[in-house]
């Protein structure tokens, strides 16, 4: 098998198709399946191979940014149903809502599986933690959404996004946090800044700070 | 946050927003370095080519010099206690890499630390060329 970071114009696997778009492997089997992700099969005696074609997949990549599906909600919290995306602002603006749902998905589940798809690889975090001043690299927030736990009672509200061409902001109010870490019914305001990366928004940046009980 | 808190927060953080300013205008990282928290980080597109560390910042605005005619205007300044957010449209950029007549649209998160509102993250937008008026 080719290393992966090898330039290569084939991914030959279910593992690397789903390690180039970012997602599991369960998702871009369902995308095949329901969205028309081009994977291509490569018969033998006993069990059948996969492949895809990179330029295949930004193809399909392009095309779906620019018409967006929605997203299932066996894997995110379900989003209000979409109707056909009127203008752009409201595809860009549905984009990154969907981004933000990973970050909320895997802060009530207690899983950082869930939203490492959010963040670009080099986020940061910042703010006050207990009144100490903190800098830090996500996997900080990783380590502390495993560490915490489910926080099933979550409620987020957007508070603003705002959207200038290739960069937003995102302000969420969290309330009712809870968890080994957040203690009982915490609140939380979170400020992320995103960038758009080949067509996809990523979290740069989380500015956190934490309520006064 | 009641009134006067918030407009004297405020001029705290336009205050360290004119450190940016400043620098920019003037071609001199050291001006605006203090504005930004050590641990500060800075993302956008110039171009198609991704941006990233606030060394490549500092490294721009002194490789690109003065940039006497910028026009900044403060858009948003929005505070949470301790944390805020301010969105700065700069237009009239020049300079060795900005060419001329430039505009930029900023997104800044900034962090209230013993020492002050720190920049704690930039990112940026840079406009696809404009074309004169007069042309």
């Amino acid at each position: 098998m080719p290393e992966r970071n090898t330039p290569q114009k084939t991914l030959e696997s279910w593992k690397q198709i789903a390690a180039y778009l970012d997602r599991s492997e369960r998702t871009v089997r369902r995308w095949e399946a329901s969205e028309g992700l081009p994977v291509h099969r490569r018969e033998h005696e006993k069990q059948d191979t996969v492949f895809a074609f990179r330029h295949e997949i930004e193809a399909w990549t392009r095309r779906r940014t620019r018409f967006p599906e929605p997203i299932s909600a066996d894997e995110l919290e379900s989003l209000p149903a979409l109707k056909p995306i009127p203008n752009a602002y409201l595809a860009e603006h549905d984009a990154i809502t969907r981004t933000m749902h990973c970050y909320i998905a895997g802060a009530r589940a207690g899983d950082s599986d869930l939203m490492r798809p959010a963040f670009h690889p080099t986020a940061t975090i910042s703010g006050y933690c207990q009144g100490v001043e903190y800098t830090g690299s996500v996997e900080h927030v990783f380590q502390w959404i495993d560490q915490n736990g489910p926080a099933s009672n979550i409620t987020p509200r957007f508070a603003r996004i705002e959207i200038i061409e290739t960069i937003a902001v995102v302000h969420l109010e969290v309330e009712r946090w809870s968890g080994k870490l957040a203690g009982a019914n915490a609140r939380a305001s979170d400020v992320f800044t995103l960038l758009k990366c080949n067509g996809e928004w990523k979290i740069t940046h989380k500015l956190f700070h934490w309520h006064d009980h | 946050m009641t009134k006067s808190e918030y407009l004297t927060e405020y001029d705290k953080i336009v205050q360290t927003m004119q450190k940016y300013i400043d620098g920019s205008k003037q071609g001199k990282s050291e001006i605006m370095r203090p504005a930004f928290h050590p641990d500060a980080s800075f993302f956008g597109y110039a171009g198609d080519q991704l941006a990233v560390g606030t060394k490549f910042l500092f490294d721009w605005i002194d490789k690109n010099g003065p940039a006497p005619n910028i026009e900044p205007r403060v858009v948003s300044v929005d505070i949470l206690d301790s944390i805020a957010v301010v969105r700065l449209e700069v237009s009239g950029w020049s300079g060795n890499l900005a060419g001329s007549g430039v505009r930029m649209s900023d997104l800044f998160t900034l962090l209230k630390t013993s020492s002050g509102w720190k920049i704690i993250h930039k990112a940026f937008h840079w406009h696809a060329a404009e074309r004169s008026q007069a042309a």
